[in-house]
């Protein structure tokens, strides 16, 4: 079983190396939590019964003046346990994005990419900036997982985030997996759109943004998309992911499984739409 | 008079589990040097507690359980909402309210350089809503 949105941000031997990286966390990403030993990372892995997880870096070097995790610690932090799958981030005002990209998947062995485009500003069918990304990702096969909907950094804007700008990149590489995170909230019914219509679309269900993360999760698989959607229409494009360390990965996956899904659904959502993506099996 | 402060840490391993630190507080009591004086342990933490109970695993479950019946985790809570000074939301109400009814510390009279306590007693630190490594706090005062 595997998560497929977390961010290392808390991990304390990586802040003790990288000070700066406490500042990022704090100021940049917003995320004010005491840093906790690796070992805690893969001990929540474990109370929340899941194998692996993805670990998402977001490269802000033009809009922020940071990386919030590079490459390089990424790939370091993935040889520090096997339970890690890493992501690369580019940045897509950067000149180089496109060979960064070719050297964190060949040279670090990084196995998707991360965009966050309300933290690096800009509009994902900007296909003068951004196209050429997506044709490398697309010939190195990973997937691009967007962050979509509402983020909580401060100069982070919605605006760039609606899961619609990603309906042009789903058209225009349709061998290319994107994955929407945060189900696009609240842009929910945007994301499912673009899921059941684009082979090549999938989302994740790492959203919480009132309440806690049950009743949340409730409010957005029940509510705003039908149950029955989910189950019959929707169980070959969800991933599980819980956006950790915003929230615990043990309270996602108990909010995730208490749905009332079947037992099928549950695994293709925990696993087998993750592994697809991942390329480790076929369907 | 002598005062010794410790910061220990201790990794929890569950969502919620008890913790005996009686021998880390018997060691600091013991290299501290003090005779005669108190001991007083305390959680840094406000979803974590510092409980005085007989050392059962029956009996661990039964806090626990008791606790989950008094406080549970998912209740209808106003903590529940997000928290900018955290950047998350907070929706452990029921970790921090465990954390009150179960109490943050513990304090034990020194003997003879031994605590006082009694034969059956067990300090443990109390886990609401791990894993996490914790700080607690061991601080001897005496002579």
């Amino acid at each position: 079983m595997i998560d497929f949105h977390t961010h290392p941000l808390l991990v304390r031997e990586m802040l003790e190396r990288e000070p700066d990286l406490a500042r990022i966390a704090r100021d940049v990403f917003y995320i004010r939590n005491n840093p906790q030993p690796l070992e805690t990372f893969l001990l929540e892995l474990d109370v929340s019964g899941l194998d692996r997880a993805v670990l998402l870096p977001i490269d802000a070097s033009t809009t922020r003046g940071c990386q919030i995790y590079s490459n390089e610690l990424i790939a370091e932090l993935c040889q520090m346990s096997d339970r890690f799958v890493g992501f690369a981030s580019v940045d897509p005002h950067q000149e180089t994005a496109v060979d960064d990209l070719e050297r964190a998947v060949k040279d670090l062995g990084l196995r998707g990419l991360k965009l966050s485009s309300p933290t690096q500003e800009f509009y994902p069918n900007d296909a003068e900036l951004v196209y050429p990304i997506y044709e490398k990702a697309q010939g190195l096969s990973i997937p691009i997982v967007f962050h979509a909907g509402l983020s909580w950094e401060p100069r982070a804007k919605a605006k760039y985030g609606q899961p619609i700008h990603l309906e042009d990149v789903a058209y225009d590489f349709p061998n290319l997996n994107i994955v929407i995170a945060h189900f696009g909230w609240p842009w929910v019914l945007e994301a499912v759109m673009l899921a059941l219509k684009y082979p090549n679309v999938y989302i994740d269900t790492s959203c919480l943004y009132f309440d806690n993360p049950k009743d949340f999760i409730a409010f957005v698989m029940t509510q705003q998309v039908p149950l029955s959607a989910i189950e019959k229409s929707l169980r070959h494009k969800i991933v599980f992911g819980s956006n950790y360390p915003r929230v615990e990965i043990k309270n996602m996956v108990k909010a995730v499984k208490s749905l009332g899904l079947s037992d099928g659904c549950l695994k293709l959502i925990f696993e087998g739409n993750a592994r697809k993506l991942l390329g480790e099996v076929i369907r | 008079m002598k005062i010794k402060l410790e910061k220990l840490e201790v990794q929890t391993r569950g969502d919620k589990e008890l913790i005996d630190i009686t021998p880390e507080v018997e060691r600091v009591v013991a290299e501290s040097g003090v005779r005669n004086g108190v001991v007083n342990i305390l959680t840094t933490h406000t979803s974590s507690g510092i409980i005085v109970t007989e050392g059962l695993p029956c009996l661990e479950l039964d806090v626990l359980n008791h606790l989950e019946a008094l406080a549970p985790d998912e209740g209808d809570y106003y903590h529940n909402r997000y928290l900018d000074i955290d950047g998350r939301l907070g929706f452990n109400a029921g970790a921090h309210l465990k954390s009150i009814i179960g109490g943050i510390n513990a304090f034990f009279p020194i003997e003879d350089s031994q605590i006082v306590k009694g034969s059956r007693q067990c300090i443990y630190f109390a886990e609401y809503d791990g894993p996490l490594c914790r700080t607690y706090c061991v601080q001897v005062m005496g002579e």
